[in-house]
């Protein structure tokens, strides 16, 4: 059975319950052991870091390094929480005198040290190269059936944060999306931003976005959208008839978190999945 | 077999037609001379190409009896031509079977290679020199250097009348090295022993496919650390692998440390005469090792021990199926070329587009540069936005073989790929991020003038902040600016905060600077730092700049407005609990009227009634009665619960920022 770490990200375990109740499942149902860090703080979402890179630098490091702890890789279902993770260890790697000061800082806190070992794998990622799509697809019970767009968003879609994927034209989420019996709607913005890290500071701003990717995504024939992201999530679906509103585009569209559908095909929630295909092919929204 | 390089005609023509009876697809005649027709050149002009531009390879091939014979039937005899030699087979076989592009390249490195062999050579030499005198020279490079030492490699070993390819080995085929007879690796070593960056593809490659190298006769260079415990693997494992594929090594490996030009040179004095001594039969002849040096070193010494122009890195040609946007600004229409060619996976993104501009459509428009990093050469190929003058097409191209190319985002489209800067350059103006020192104390020169000084290693950082190719790409890499018209954007604010950082900034322009970009428009107008931060160095150095403008404006404003009331209270729920508390948030930062906002604009009822989102498993069995809307969603928890050890985050907090 292959094990990892799990961190839920800054709302997988508040606002996003929906993804942590569709975790546990769908990792039994692959064979993957999911190991609880429970010391694991916030990674700061790169909101802590405006003000202070250093200490959002060793809130990760300190995640990371618990991790390392136990020998294992982390795995997120959060692109920001990843992206966020990704860049502290890139900057450990590649400057070794902020590295220390940063390894100095979280021994003295909580006696560890950060040694460049443990890495962060996003749930896509890990899905996609490690247990293989050929796995997942025969595990598949309730096939998705349904027109899906991948929402990618900005904070992972580069070189380093994106496994083997390309960064700027990905295609694993649609790969994904094939293997669970869905069919993957490809679109211009799936890797655009939706603002999220500005939803309660630029809220005019953010719904342009927003509405742009739900609205491009629908012109494109998408039944609904999965979303590789938790953070970007409460803004493509909880924001999404606000968006829709100050725009004046289409924006009305069932969206999901990717743990959610991979979940629901494999079998887990049945009632779930009736109402979202319910809401996809019936209410529309 | 010979080849017409160039043909030119010179002054006085009589314009007899004789020239264009002969051959009519070189040569035309206008009402006072005779020309040469541009289809058949490569700088596509028509004239008497006095300037000495090359035939395209086809032509050069093709005409080479009728040019000839035109030019033995010129009556004045004016028309001029010259030859080279194309000695190998297999790259003649290729340049059959290439596309208009590709021979392009190619004519211009047949032209460049032509052998010639000094008097006073052994027989024996002179017969080594005849045949295939091809060597490849593969480089593995993480930072530039093994590239720089393989291109100057290629450059001495023409001394010893060779033909030398640099060949970058990301993207090598290994099948490709079974043909060749000479080869040579420079490679460094990354991290712990590791293949860099551009070599590992080809080393798994090469280690899964195990070609067969028997006829192969290589040496390798190794740069590395030996502070590192794994000092020059990449390059003993190279030699290693070809050895144990049946290659013959011609020379000891080279192992080089941090000083490496001492013992490349060392090992490149060595190792071409001797690599130079394997005939067209892939046999290498010892005994001419003494006579080779001596012919090679009997070349420019100065080649050797001067400056080095620039090599030519020489990669495989590829199949590319390119996308090309279209915009015609007088019916206001655009779509996509779709054109099917084969193209050097050297040559830049600018190369292409000019051989598209010379063979299929005079029409194309787009901003030339300078092949050297121009600023304004931006457009968004295959998703990456970069320069076209320096971007080469390996690095852009996927699998699929797809390039698609477009104008550069986030700007007003004039024609094709040329987009609209003027409003860039008019909020430049505005901005006036350019120096304005004031009168302060320095050195001062004999005439009383003041010398500013400056601390190196504050220079430096400057220097290494501000190490940006082309703030127009900064620009454009914002996913906010199409959505916000009024936002000034991150190229203006990284310059006027590079300006501000700046210790020789006058304390007006830094004043103004700053209250600028704390401006509705200024630097919180951008939504999401992460769009700028992905595309590459120049991304992320951009991102981090304007990350420390947020911070100090953070600080000078004591937190003050919804974007302070956001930092603050995000690390202060952090703090208290080591997780993010969102009803904290909304509750500072939207203030009660905004709460009270959510409610009557929706907000809060999809979040609780229409939300995809679906709720825990009490809630669920309700779902089915409360359909539609599919279930009571999910609000932000009102109290987080602390995650273990939170001593230690608060500790963390404590030691590191008590702003929180």
């Amino acid at each position: 059975m292959a094990k990892i770490a799990y961190y839920p990200g800054n709302t997988a375990r508040a606002a996003s319950m929906e993804v942590e109740d569709c975790i546990v499942p769908l990792c039994k149902t692959l064979g993957i052991e999911l190991i609880e860090i429970p010391k694991a703080s916030s990674d700061g979402g790169n909101i802590i870091g405006q003000a202070s890179p250093k200490l959002q630098h060793s809130l990760v490091a300190r995640n990371l390094a618990l991790a390392e702890q136990k020998s294992l890789d982390i795995m997120t279902t959060c692109a920001t929480s990843h992206a966020i993770m990704c860049d502290t260890a890139d900057i450990i790697a590649s400057d070794s005198v902020y590295a220390s000061q940063l390894n100095n800082l979280i021994s003295l806190t909580s006696g560890i040290e950060y040694l460049g070992e443990s890495k962060s794998r996003h749930l896509l990622h890990y899905l996609v190269e490690e247990i293989g799509l050929d796995k997942i697809s025969a595990a598949v019970i309730n096939p998705i059936k349904l027109n899906v767009a991948g929402y990618y968003g900005s904070n992972m879609q580069r070189e380093g944060a994106c496994g083997n994927d390309d960064a700027f034209l990905p295609n694993y989420l649609e790969q994904l999306i094939n293997a669970i019996g869905g069919v993957p709607v490809d679109y211009e913005l799936k890797c655009q931003s939706v603002g999220a890290p500005s939803l309660l500071t630029l809220e005019g701003t953010a719904m342009a976005m927003t509405a742009a990717v739900l609205a491009d995504a629908k012109q494109n024939g998408a039944d609904i959208m999965v979303s590789a992201c938790t953070i970007s999530h409460s803004n493509l679906d909880s924001y999404q008839s606000r968006a829709g509103k100050l725009t004046g585009k289409d924006t009305a569209m069932p969206v999901v978190h990717l743990a959610e559908l991979v979940a629901f095909a494999l079998g887990h929630y049945p009632d779930r999945f009736a109402q979202l295909r319910t809401r996809a092919l019936i209410i529309g929204s | 077999m010979s080849i017409i390089a160039k043909v030119w005609i010179e002054e006085d023509c009589i314009t007899c037609d004789a020239c264009q009876d002969i051959c009519p697809e070189v040569f035309q005649l206008t009402d006072e001379t005779s020309q040469i027709v541009a289809a058949v050149r490569i700088d596509g002009v028509f004239d008497r190409n006095t300037g000495g531009s090359l035939l395209k390879a086809d032509f050069g091939k093709e005409f080479v009896d009728y040019i000839k014979e035109a030019a033995e039937a010129c009556p004045v005899d004016i028309i001029k031509f010259e030859m080279v030699e194309t000695s190998a087979p297999a790259a003649e076989a290729e340049a059959e079977t290439a596309a208009p592009i590709a021979e392009f390249v190619a004519t211009v490195a047949a032209a460049a290679a032509p052998v010639s062999i000094s008097a006073g050579t052994s027989d024996a030499l002179t017969a080594v020199f005849s045949g295939d005198r091809t060597l490849t020279i593969l480089f593995g490079s993480q930072t530039g250097n093994a590239a720089g030492l393989a291109e100057k490699t290629a450059k001495l070993a023409a001394n010893y009348e060779l033909v030398a390819n640099a060949v970058d080995m990301d993207g090598y085929n290994p099948a490709s090295l079974v043909g060749c007879k000479r080869v040579l690796i420079i490679t460094s070593t990354w991290g712990e022993g590791d293949m860099p960056d551009n070599a590992e593809d080809f080393w798994q490659n090469v280690n899964s496919s195990s070609p067969t190298l028997a006829g192969v006769n290589y040496s390798v260079c190794a740069i590395g650390d030996s502070s590192y415990d794994e000092f020059c693997k990449a390059g003993v494992d190279w030699d290693q692998k070809f050895s144990a594929l049946g290659a013959t090594s011609i020379q000891q490996i080279q192992l080089c440390d941090v000083d490496f030009n001492e013992p490349w040179a060392a090992w490149v004095k060595t190792v071409l005469p001797r690599i130079a001594c394997v005939d067209d039969a892939g046999i290498f002849h010892e005994s001419l090792v003494e006579e080779m040096s001596a012919y090679g070193a009997g070349g420019d010494d100065s080649v050797s021990s001067g400056d080095f122009t620039p090599g030519t890195v020489v990669m495989d040609e590829i199949s590319v199926t390119l996308e090309l946007f279209r915009y015609c600004p007088s019916t206001a229409q655009s779509g996509w070329d779709t054109i099917s060619c084969a193209v050097p996976a050297h040559a830049t993104v600018e190369d292409l587009l000019i051989c598209i501009q010379q063979d299929v459509d005079g029409s194309l428009a787009f901003r030339r540069g300078t092949n050297g990093g121009t600023p304004t050469t931006g457009v968004r190929v295959n998703g990456r936005i970069v320069l076209a003058d320096i971007a080469r097409i390996s690095d852009l191209i996927g699998a699929s073989g797809n390039l698609k190319i477009e104008p550069a985002p986030g700007l007003p489209i004039i024609r094709d790929l040329i987009v609209d800067l003027s409003g860039y350059e008019a909020a430049r103006a505005r901005a006036e991020p350019w120096m304005r020192a004031d009168p302060r104390e320095g050195v001062r020169l004999l005439n009383g003038a003041a010398v500013a000084t400056m601390d190196a290693s504050l220079a430096t950082e400057l220097h290494q902040k501000s190490d940006i190719l082309s703030y127009q790409l900064i620009q454009s890499m914002s996913d906010t600016s199409s959505y916000d018209k009024a936002y000034e954007g991150p190229g203006i604010h990284l310059q006027q905060w590079l300006r501000a950082e700046d210790p020789r900034c006058g304390a007006e322009q830094r004043k103004n600077i700053i209250s600028s970009l704390n401006e509705t428009d200024g630097v919180w107008a951008e939504a999401d730092l992460s769009s700028i931060a992905r595309y590459g160095f120049d991304g992320k150095l951009a991102a981090n700049g304007l990350n420390s403008a947020r911070a100090y404006l953070l600080n000078a404003s004591n937190y003050g407005g919804k974007h302070g009331r956001l930092v603050k209270w995000y690390g202060r729920s952090v703090k208290w609990t080591g997780n993010v508390n969102e009803t904290t948030l909304y509750r500072q930062v939207l203030g009660p009227l905004g709460l009270i906002g959510n409610i009557f604009n929706g907000i809060s009822a999809r979040m609780l009634l229409g939300f995809t989102r679906n709720g825990g498993p009490p809630i669920r069995g309700l779902q089915g009665l409360l359909m539609p809307p599919s279930g009571i969603g999910k609000i932000p928890n009102m109290i987080n619960s602390k995650v273990d050890a939170h001593h230690e985050v608060v500790s963390l907090f404590n030691k590191i920022d008590k702003r929180f």
